[in-house]
Parts: structure tokens; C-alpha cells; sequence
């Protein structure tokens, strides 16, 4: 068996740009014991995936490592190349993110199985007919049809590619497997599927496993222990339990507080964060019995290759004034369509009923304009919702531009801003988005649609691009809008926590149609539908290696 | 005529018809309790390790289109290009300003008594609707009309001079497209070596370089100074192209006029396929490759550079239309008997119904050439037989 | 610092608070700042580029030879009634030093004089082809439905026929002249550039902001000129120096073929004429050559720059 051991490693690299060298990674010691499972967390630049690159040598030519590797007490640095590649996928070998690029196109999945099988023949699969009734065996242990082998990566779904990547990891018997953020990009249930059984299979045969995510809790329902990154340096490392449950550092608090255990009363309604948004009112508002946005029998159909396809099927919805409505569903659930629908942008089938405040919603070009002003929508990620090219004030007047608003035009501006937390605002107005962080590009979303005065605002996934210790400060925001504002919002998201922690009442949404809808404490704690208990069982929960222990 | 193939959309890419709507797909369920023929030591424990509960998965893509779809859909793109051709044919000729035939008087000294002559041979007398009607049916029952210069049937002259075009062409374009397919790769994969740099401004100096001017100066250095290859022609007179020093004496006529369509349309290749293999070498994929343990020439022959053709072959054919044409002044050139010299000649007459006829047929061949490229893509690239 | 802030920076609106004078000209004069270190970043890119600059040299010298042909060698230098003592088919020496033509006349007067024209067409054409290609792209791209599928058939069309037969044609049924020659070609190669605004158009078009502007309530002008034109307009840019290259390339060609103003001088005539006289079977190979490099000379310079412009707007290029 073989252990991996970072020793005082730091990587940098040589850039030619003014910045001149970037540190990626700073002073990082790890230990990955054989048979251990170690996870590492950290957000977008954190630096977790150099430091994983530098296990198996695959650092780009540009980066320097100080320190030492040791892989089964070998020197990585001191090997030649034959031996490295020997080493790889032998002895060590990584799950890649299988949903972005990390199969080839153009090559059948069950070619690239037997390729890493044909470098690595270890005296067992010397033969074409060997290594191809292996590569058969690993997809049946990655619960694939063998079928698939024959199937390009285009052909299968982001969880099937995730476990191609899984099978082509243990092709070789290695006795060490990295996985890059395995989960990332598949939904809650297909996670669990993948998480469980990736945990089983390195359990029975005693593979350590490396894991880094971005999500603390996918990392503490399979690793015993937790290293959080920051920056290229170690923040906190300890035992799952310990780092999740009882953290020590401010940073890692936040990180765990965008895991709201659903049914803990502490974070109902109550997101955690560092930078609560402020209510001003003495008496806020709070849900009332007024319908702003009515929806009737409301389905969306589209024509695709296979012919007409019901995305939305007959949605009942009403959303009421001060009300926060948070419609939950996994990807391909239809519920961004059913936001499209109700902001006026996706044609709906005859017979739908859509209302806003009592009146059918309009057709015309120019009425369908007049309502946008009172209901607007806030896309999912804020990096790509701001023209790269426009300024913050640019951004946040564009609305009243084309709403044709044109008095008092800065005074709005700043009020939207101020409302939307970005203060002082007229320090914002000239930056562009580059200059700003994930959560102030955010605000200046929100801002943007505030500036329009509007009565309820949609919002689509608006937490799920930003980086977890940014969340908290996001809801907080919605809560305090409704609060000061008595503003309405529908919020679709894919997170169960996030229901938990900011709305009055749920939807669940599956292939199209609502399964269950009520108050958020009813739903959440006593699920009624199948669907959503098996939701629920899938959120992975903060610490003690739940999915490991439940198997 | 640009470079610049990093803009062009992946062939197969952002086509999804719909706003995340999958449902269910029926047809493939993976099954754990299929037993298969994997009986290894290990796997019996384990079958059902992933639990994906044996239900289909909901988020699968949906199977490829039909050949039969592609293929009538590329069919008529191909045939609504050619009407506009023929159309165009027409009425370019037709339309424009400038009478034809005061144009052709301009040039050459004529009498009012033989302009109207001209004219109702040309059927210029009759209404327009008339004359494209006749136009139609001659395209179809293959005349052309009747050439000025040659005095003969102007589709007997196309069928004449089309073989040697389609030689010159053929020979160039396959040479063309190799060379730069295989140096760009090589140049891509090398970046900033001293190959590379050679290969890239090489290529940078050809592209900036007229087909033609290139001709005359391997007339000017191999044929005229130097006698070692024939200036003009295809084959020497009184030989029979089909022995054996006919055969020698047609491949050294091929030599000069090949190199010039050859130098400047592989230099656009090499760039193209260098740019874009230089933006597949950057792909996660790569890295998956590389961690597991191939050689870093491994990497790029069997990873790689297939995906870097793809794109590559796409741009390539739609450039092939740009070699063809580039036979007019290369034939001009070297007096080379194909249709770009008939092109040439039609021009200095002017020879309008020649010009016409062969305007229609050279976009014809280019037209034809495009479908069956759009043919061989789809075995290609496996993205597109979903599309 | 200008007391004046522009009117971007703030807006006049009547019920400011007064410390909005001050955040205003701090945000403005931010403005500046950042465009003047674009500028600055993007000139130093320009310059750490050697062949750009070498390119860009290269230009101001033919553009400036070409403004003052007139006051270097007189128009009537290439009057052949004015050559007849001239020797003919001479060599280069330092009397003539790059040689003369069949009627005595000097070649580099010539080539000084076809400067104009070839530069004249070069520029033109790609304008217009320029103007064409961008319409027609955005139109492509942001267009659905049927109207966004004829102009790409369109585009399409264009892109399989080469531009040089389709040039052919209508210069040789238009009267002749410079200007039929600058129609001819822009009218002809302006595919590649719709396509690849298209795809530009494509890419942005999927981006969030523009579905935020859609929210926001914005209608098809303010999209197209708002966001998408602005957004293709580098992209334009370095096209348009990539292009006046293959137009100067495509002149010349029409020129060769006969198709040119054979009463103005342009280096694709001095190429005909060398060519009606065989020179290169001749042994006049200053005839040849020179109107070739000047040509070479003048593309490559312009590539070099399109490059360079190119991987400034797009960094990605720049390991190229």
C-alpha cells in the first residue's frame, strides 16, 4: 500500500504579465495515510487543485514546486519521466470533474478505459480480449450498462460520464484515487449515487481516497478528515467532525453555515452570515393574504427532435405580497422554464392562466414592457448577468433607460444600490464587474432590478454561483427586501436549505409538474410525496461521513 | 480569406432546442441485474455498488438523428445554393447596368447592323421572362449557348477543358490539405520553436503573396532561367498522354502551376489547423490523458489531434472553393488547357455566354464538393451525428 | 481635472444632494483612469510585438509615398509620349533604379503612383465589405426564426462560392473602373467576416446580460446597439486590418485578369502588363518582381498588424 505526503509544499507560478509570479499554493502539509479518506475544501483560487496536480507531476511547465511530494515514500521530483508514468494511474489515479471536458469527444468510453489498461498491463490484461472483459467488469461495478462502452461522451448524461470517470480510475488497481469535485454540477440525488458508491468501492479495497470540493458537506459525508484551503494555505485540518461541528476559524464557520441543517430552528429563517442585512422597519412587513402573481393550469411545451414536449404541466402557483416562495426541483425539473413563463418571456399553452395582481398578464409588446417594471428577475449567475464592458452605474440605470424613466434618474440609481447593501453606492458607480467580488456583483444585479421599483422579484438559482462564504450575506438580503420593502419573491433553486433558511413556502417540482407545495416547516419536516423525502435524504448533511456510515 | 478559425462555433455545439426540459427518455435503462460477461474476482460483491436504483436515467441525451435527415437537409442547402447560382448566372449577365452587347461593341469595331444581329442571336430582343425560360431549359438539356471567341457550343468547350482542371485541382488540393494539416500539427504541438517560427512565417509570406505573381516567378526562375521544366501547356505536342513518357510528360507540365496553388492554400491550412490544435492543447481532456501515463506523443496523436481536425476539416473545405478559383489565373499563367483558361480567355473576348457557362460549372463543382465534405464530417465527428 | 463632469458620469438630475457633485467627478475622473490604462496597456501589448510595429512602419511609408506620389515624380513621368528617349527594358542601375517597362517608363514612379490605387482599393473594398459582413452577421445571429435562417442561407452561399468568381462576374459586366473594382470586391468577400461576427453574435447573445436586458424590458435596438454591436466591434476592427490584405491581393488579381481601370496605374496592372509581354520568360525579371514585393510587402504589413490588434482584444491568442 502506498501513502501520499505533502511536505511544506509551495507552487508558484511564473506568469510574463506585470503580476509576476503568482503563489498558487503556500507552505501546505498534508499526510494521506493508506486505506485513509482526506477531503479538502476550499473555494474557486483557493489553490486545492495545483496542490492535487503536483501528486502525480501534471503541473503545467510554468509552475515551480518547493517542498517535497512523496508518494509511497518516493520523491516525486527525483523521478525521471518513464518512471512517472509509471507511476500514474498505477499507483495513484484521478476522478475528474466528468461532467465538463474530461473525456475526449471524439473516442468511444470504452476505448479510453482500455487505454489506461493497455499502459498499465500490470501481467494481467496483456491481452486485447483480457482488457476488454475488464473494462466490461469495472462498468458493471460502476453500476453502468456495458452497452455504454461503445457510447461517446456526448451520449451520456453528466452522472453516467461521472462514473465512466470512476470506472477508468480504478482500472488499474491503483492504491490511491484523487477525485476533483466529483459531484459538482449533478444534482442532489445523482450525487448521492455517486458519492456512496465511490465511497464503497474505496472502502472494500482499501484505496485511500483524495477529494477536493468546494462543498463541505459532500467532502465530510465520505472523508474522515477535512482540510480547509484559503489562499494557497491551510486554514484548518482536523477530523471531519471536529472541523464541521466545531470550527475554529471564522472562515471555516461561514463555510459551514451554508449547510443549514433542515428542521435546526436556530437557521429557520435566519441565514447564517458574518454581514447580516439590515431591517429598518420597526414593523416589517411579513406574508400577507394579497395574491401579487397568480399562475392556473400554467404549461409550457416546446418542439424538440422527438416532437412536442411538455417542459411545464398544468402549474398552480400564487404568490402573495411580502411572501418569499422558493420552488425547488433538480435540473431538467422545468422550473426555470415555469419562471420564464410567469416574467412574460416564454410563450405558455392555451389554456394557461397566468394573472398579475388580478389582471391577465399582457401579450403586447409594449404592456408586456409596463409589467416588467413590476416584476423582474434575477438570472443565476451575476458574473455573466453584467456586461463586462458596462459600469455599475451603466448596469443599474439600463432598466430605467429602457422603462423610458427619466427623472431623478441617480437618486434612484443610489437608492437601488443602498438598498441592495452595496455602500457606500457612489463608490461603486464607476467600477466594472471585474473589479468586484461574486457577492458585489450580486447586489448590483439586484440593484438593477430594484432600481425599476418593482413588486416581486423572480430569482433563479442566485446563490448557487457564488462562492459558500457569500451566501449567507445574499439571503440575508432577500429576507431584509421583504422586510423593508414588502417586496414578493419566487426563488427556484435546487437547494433545500436555502427554503429552510429564507422562504414562507415550497413547491417541489418534478418533470414539470408541483408534487408538493405548502408552508416551508410543514413540507420540510413532515414530507408528504415520495419525491420529496427522497430530496431530502439526499441533501448530504455536515459531518460524520453520513453517506459512508448510512451504506 | 481570414485566419482567424478560434470565432468559428464548434460544429454540433450550442444547438439545445429548449430551456432545460429532458424528460424521461425510455429507451436505455442501465440495468444492474444484466449479469454481462464480467466474472472477475471483484465484481460480483459489487454490482450494485452506485445504487442508481436500475431506473433510466432521466438526464441521458437523447439518440442521434437519421442519416437520411443530415443527408437531405446538407441535399438542399447544396440545391438551393445552386439555384442562386443559376439565377444569379442569369441575371448578373443580364441585369446589371450595361448593355452586354454595347459592351462588347465598345471593344471592338461593329456596325448598328451587327449589334442587332448580336442581340437576337443572344436573344437579347425578347422579353426577360422569355430569355430565362430559354435559359432554364438550356441549363437543363446542357446548352450553354454559343461561345463568341471559339465559335463553338460552349458546353462542348466546358466538357474539353473541364478533365484538366479537375487534374490540377485534384493534385493540389489533396497535396495542399496534407502539407498543411501535417506541418500545422507538428508546428502547433512545437509552439515557438524554431520550427514553428519557420513554418509560421513561411506560411505568413505565401498567404500575403497573389497565386498568380507566385507563377510567374517559378516561370521566371525554373522555366525561363533555369529550362529545367516546361513553361506551358499540359503535355507536349504530339505525344500520347496515355503511354508511359506521356504520363512523365504530363506530371513535369503539373509541377510549376501545382507548386503555386499549392504554396498559397496550405499556408492558410497550416495556420488554421495550428490554431486550432493550439486550442485543443489546452482542453481537460489532454490531462486526463496525460495522468494516464502516455507519452506526451501519445497524447497528441491520439487524443489531441483528432479533435483539433475537426474543426480544422470544416474551414479546410470551405476554403477548397478558394483553390479552385484560384486555378483561373494560375491556368492563365501557364497556359495550362482547363478552365481557367477558357475563364481567362472568355474575360479578355469578352466572351459573355462563355463567361456564364463557365461561371455556373466552376460553382457547380465547388457546390458538389461542399455537400460530399458536409458528407464525410458527419463520419468524422461523432457530435454531429447527434446533431 | 475638469470641472465639468460628463454628463455619463452625472446624469443632471434636480434633486441631487450636493455631496453628489464630488462622488460624481471622483467616478468620472475613475472613468479616465481606466481607459487611459486600457489605452496604455493595450499600446505597450502593440509594442512588445516587433513585427506589428515593423508592420506599422511598412504602412506609413506606403500611405505617405502614396499621399506625396505627385510631388516625388511628377504625373507626367509616366506619360509614354514624354519617354521617347528613354532606354526601354532597362535593368536597375542607379539610373533607373528598379529598372523600366517596354515604354521607357520608370518602374518605382509606377509603383509609387499604384500605390494609390492599390491602397485606395484595399481600403475601400474592405469598408464596405466591413459594413456588409457586420450587418449581415448580427442580423444572422440575433435573428431567429425564418428571417435569421434566410440571411444565414444567405451567408452560406457567399462562404461556399469563392468571392474571386463572383468578383469576376460582376466586374466584367460592369463598366470599367475603380470604383466597379471596389464594388466587386466588396460586394463579394464580405462572407467571412458575417460568419465570424456571427459567431461572436452567437456567443453573446447566450451570455446573461443579454436575458437581463430582455427582463429589464429592452426590445431588439437596444440589444443590437446597446450590448451586441459594441461587443463585435474590436473583433470588426482587427478583421478589417486582416481584410485590406486579401482585398490588395484581390485587386490585383482582377487587375491581372484584365479586369482593372486599365488608364489608372495599380500594381495588379504593372503585373498584366509585365505579363502581356512576357517578361518573365523574357529575362525582365525587375518587371515581375517589384510590383510582387511591393505587394508582399504592403499585405504582410497589414497581417502582422490584424494580428497583433487581434490578440489584444483576445488574450486568448496570444500564445500564438
Amino acid at each position: 500500500m502506498t501513502d501520499l505526503c505533502f511536505e511544506n509544499v509551495s507552487i508558484t507560478y511564473r506568469t510574463s504579465s506585470s503580476r509576476g509570479d503568482v503563489v498558487a499554493v503556500s507552505e501546505v502539509s498534508l499526510d494521506l495515510p493508506a486505506g485513509a479518506t482526506l477531503g479538502i475544501a476550499g473555494e474557486s483560487g483557493s489553490g486545492k487543485t495545483t496542490l492535487i496536480m503536483s501528486a502525480l507531476r501534471l503541473l503545467p511547465k510554468s509552475a515551480r514546486l518547493d517542498g517535497r511530494v512523496l508518494l509511497g515514500g518516493k520523491d516525486l521530483s527525483q523521478l525521471n519521466f518513464g518512471q512517472i508514468r509509471a507511476v500514474r494511474w498505477s499507483q495513484a489515479s484521478i476522478v475528474f470533474q466528468g461532467a465538463l471536458h474530461s473525456l475526449n469527444p471524439v473516442r468511444e468510453v470504452g476505448w479510453q478505459i482500455i487505454e489506461a489498461l493497455t499502459h498499465h498491463a500490470k501481467d494481467i490484461w496483456t491481452s486485447p480480449e483480457k482488457r476488454k472483459a475488464r473494462m466490461l467488469e469495472l462498468l458493471e461495478e460502476v453500476d453502468l450498462d456495458i452497452a455504454k462502452a461503445s457510447a461517446f461522451p456526448h451520449e451520456l448524461s453528466g452522472g453516467q460520464k461521472q462514473r465512466i470517470m470512476i470506472a477508468m480510475a480504478l482500472a488499474c488497481e491503483p492504491d490511491i484515487i484523487i477525485a476533483d469535485e466529483p459531484t459538482t454540477a449533478l444534482d442532489v440525488i445523482v450525487q448521492k449515487q455517486i458519492l456512496s458508491g465511490l465511497a464503497a468501492l474505496v472502502d472494500e479495497r482499501g484505496i485511500s481516497l483524495l477529494m477536493i470540493s468546494h462543498d463541505l458537506a459532500v467532502l465530510s459525508s465520505v472523508c474522515a478528515d477535512l482540510a480547509i484551503m484559503r489562499d494557497g494555505r491551510l486554514v484548518e485540518y482536523g477530523s471531519s467532525d471536529q472541523v464541521c461541528m466545531q470550527p475554529r476559524e471564522d472562515y471555516t464557520k461561514q463555510l459551514a453555515g451554508a449547510f443549514p441543517q433542515i428542521g435546526d430552528p436556530e437557521s429557520r429563517l435566519n441565514p447564517r452570515t458574518l454581514r447580516p442585512a439590515e431591517v429598518a422597519r420597526t414593523q416589517p412587513f411579513t406574508m400577507s393574504d394579497e395574491v401579487v402573481l397568480e399562475a392556473k393550469d400554467l404549461s409550457v411545451s416546446f418542439d424538440t427532435r422527438r416532437g412536442r414536449e411538455r417542459a411545464v404541466r398544468g402549474v398552480d402557483l400564487s404568490l402573495r405580497r411580502a411572501e418569499i416562495l422558493s420552488v425547488v426541483g433538480q435540473s431538467g425539473s422545468g422550473k426555470t422554464t415555469l419562471a420564464r413563463a410567469l416574467l412574460g418571456l416564454q410563450k405558455v399553452d392555451p389554456g394557461s392562466q397566468l394573472a398579475f395582481q388580478g389582471k391577465a398578464l399582457p401579450r403586447k409588446a409594449k404592456a408586456l414592457r409596463a409589467f416588467r417594471r413590476q416584476v423582474q428577475m434575477i438570472l443565476q449567475d451575476p458574473a455573466g448577468s453584467l456586461n463586462p464592458k458596462r459600469s455599475v452605474y451603466e448596469a443599474v440605470v439600463e432598466g430605467l433607460r429602457v422603462q423610458g424613466i427619466r427623472d431623478a434618474e441617480y437618486a434612484r440609481v443610489l437608492g437601488a444600490l443602498e438598498a441592495a447593501e452595496l455602500t457606500p453606492a457612489e463608490d461603486y458607480l464607476e467600477s466594472i464587474p471585474q473589479e468586484l467580488s461574486g457577492g458585489q456583483r450580486q447586489r448590483v444585479v439586484i440593484a438593477g432590478a430594484l432600481a425599476l421599483d418593482p413588486q416581486v422579484l423572480i430569482a433563479d438559482e442566485p446563490v448557487a454561483s457564488l462562492d459558500a462564504s457569500v451566501r449567507g450575506e445574499i439571503l440575508s438580503l432577500f429576507l431584509a427586501l421583504k422586510h423593508n420593502l414588502g417586496m414578493s419573491a419566487l426563488i427556484i433553486t435546487h437547494d433545500l436549505g436555502l427554503a429552510w433558511n429564507i422562504a414562507d413556502t415550497v413547491a417541489v417540482m418534478k418533470e414539470g409538474e408541483i408534487v408538493e407545495y405548502g408552508e416551508v416547516d410543514s413540507v420540510l419536516e413532515n414530507p408528504q410525496h415520495a419525491y420529496t423525502q427522497e430530496l431530502l435524504a439526499a441533501v448530504p448533511r455536515l459531518g460524520s461521513q453520513s453517506l459512508v456510515r448510512n451504506d | 480569406m481570414s485566419t482567424s478559425s478560434h470565432s468559428d462555433p464548434r460544429p454540433g455545439g450550442p444547438a439545445d432546442p429548449g430551456p432545460a426540459s429532458d424528460p424521461a427518455n425510455p429507451a436505455t435503462a442501465s440495468d444492474p441485474a444484466n449479469p454481462g460477461p464480467g466474472t472477475g474476482t471483484t465484481g460480483s460483491g459489487t454490482a450494485s455498488a452506485m445504487g442508481s436504483n436500475g431506473s433510466a436515467d432521466i438526464d441521458e441525451p437523447p439518440k442521434g438523428g437519421s442519416f437520411a435527415g443530415y443527408f437531405l437537409r446538407k441535399l438542399g442547402g447544396a440545391a438551393t445554393s445552386m439555384v442562386l447560382v443559376i439565377v444569379l448566372g442569369f441575371f448578373a449577365f443580364r441585369m446589371l447596368p450595361g448593355d452586354p452587347v454595347l459592351k462588347i461593341a465598345k471593344e471592338r469595331p461593329m456596325s448598328p447592323a451587327q449589334i442587332a444581329e448580336l442581340r437576337s442571336q443572344y436573344g437579347l430582343d425578347k422579353p426577360v421572362i422569355v430569355q430565362f425560360w430559354d435559359y432554364l431549359v438550356g441549363i437543363v438539356t446542357g446548352d450553354l449557348g454559343e461561345s463568341y471567341v471559339y465559335r463553338k457550343t460552349v458546353s462542348s468547350l466546358i466538357v474539353e477543358y473541364l478533365g484538366p482542371t479537375l487534374l490540377l485541382t485534384g493534385t493540389a488540393a489533396v497535396i495542399a490539405i496534407g502539407m498543411g494539416l501535417w506541418l500545422g500539427q507538428l508546428s502547433a504541438w512545437r509552439r515557438n520553436s524554431l520550427f514553428d517560427r519557420l513554418a509560421s512565417s513561411t506560411s505568413l509570406i505565401f498567404w500575403s503573396v497573389p497565386t498568380f505573381w507566385l507563377g510567374l516567378i517559378l516561370l521566371m526562375v525554373f522555366g525561363g532561367t533555369l529550362q529545367w521544366l516546361p513553361t506551358g501547356g499540359m503535355i507536349t505536342p504530339g505525344l500520347d498522354p496515355w503511354s508511359a513518357a506521356g504520363i512523365i510528360d504530363v506530371i513535369k507540365h503539373l509541377i510549376l502551376p501545382v507548386i503555386s496553388l499549392v504554396a498559397v492554400v496550405y499556408a492558410q491550412f497550416l495556420m488554421i489547423m495550428r490554431a486550432s490544435l493550439i486550442e485543443e492543447m489546452s482542453e481537460d481532456y489532454l490531462t486526463t490523458a496525460r495522468a494516464k501515463g502516455l507519452t506526451e506523443d501519445e497524447v497528441r496523436r491520439r487524443h489531441a489531434v483528432p479533435n483539433a481536425l475537426l474543426p480544422t476539416v470544416t474551414v479546410v473545405f470551405l476554403h477548397i472553393g478558394g483553390l479552385i478559383a484560384g486555378a483561373v489565373t494560375v491556368e492563365a499563367v501557364f497556359s495550362w488547357p482547363g478552365l481557367g483558361k477558357l475563364t481567362f480567355e472568355a474575360i479578355r473576348g469578352p466572351d459573355l455566354p462563355l463567361l456564364q457557362g463557365t461561371f455556373v460549372v466552376f460553382s457547380a463543382i465547388i457546390i458538389v464538393m461542399n455537400l460530399a465534405a458536409d458528407l464525410v464530417y458527419r463520419f468524422l465527428d461523432p457530435r454531429v451525428r447527434r446533431a | 481635472m475638469s470641472a465639468n463632469t460628463p454628463a455619463e458620469a452625472a446624469p443632471g438630475s434636480p434633486d441631487r444632494d450636493p455631496r453628489d457633485g464630488g462622488a460624481a467627478i471622483d467616478g468620472a475622473k475613475l472613468v479616465r483612469e481606466r481607459r487611459l490604462n486600457n489605452a496604455k496597456r493595450n499600446w505597450a501589448l502593440f509594442r512588445s510585438d516587433a513585427p506589428a510595429v515593423v508592420g506599422a512602419l511598412v504602412l506609413l511609408f506606403f500611405v505617405v509615398i502614396a499621399l506625396a506620389a505627385p510631388l516625388i515624380a511628377p504625373a507626367t513621368m509616366l506619360d509614354v509620349t514624354q519617354q521617347l528617349e528613354a532606354p526601354r527594358y532597362a535593368p536597375p542601375s542607379l539610373d533607373h533604379p528598379l529598372g523600366t517597362d517596354g515604354l521607357g517608363r520608370e518602374l518605382w514612379v509606377r509603383i509609387l503612383w499604384g500605390a494609390r490605387v492599390s491602397i485606395l482599393v484595399g481600403v475601400a473594398a474592405t469598408v464596405m465589405s466591413m459594413v456588409i459582413g457586420t450587418i449581415m452577421g448580427l442580423a444572422a445571429g440575433h435573428f431567429s426564426g425564418l428571417f435569421g435562417g434566410i440571411i444565414m442561407r444567405i451567408i452560406d452561399f457567399f462562404i461556399v462560392l469563392p468571392s474571386l468568381l463572383l468578383a469576376i462576374v460582376l466586374s466584367s459586366v460592369l463598366e470599367r473602373g475603380v470604383f466597379t473594382i471596389v464594388i466587386a470586391i466588396g460586394l463579394t468577400s464580405w462572407a467571412s467576416t458575417a460568419r465570424i461576427v456571427r459567431s461572436q453574435t452567437l456567443s453573446v447573445e447566450s451570455r446573461l446580460y443579454i436575458e437581463r436586458a430582455r427582463i429589464l424590458g429592452a426590445g431588439h435596438r437596444h440589444i443590437l446597439f446597446r450590448h451586441l454591436l459594441p461587443a463585435v466591434m474590436p473583433l470588426v476592427l482587427a478583421n478589417t486590418t486582416l481584410t485590406v490584405g486579401g482585398a490588395i491581393i484581390a485587386e490585383s488579381t482582377l487587375s491581372f485578369l484584365g479586369l482593372g481601370d486599365t488608364s489608372k496605374e495599380s500594381w495588379g496592372t504593372i503585373l498584366k502588363n509585365s505579363m502581356d509581354v512576357s517578361a518573365a520568360t523574357s529575362g525582365y525579371w525587375w518587371y515581375v518582381l517589384t510590383p510582387g514585393i511591393a505587394i508582399l510587402l504592403v499585405v504582410l504589413a497589414f497581417t502582422m498588424v490584424g494580428r497583433a490588434l487581434e490578440a489584444i482584444i483576445n488574450p486568448a491568442l496570444r500564445s500564438r
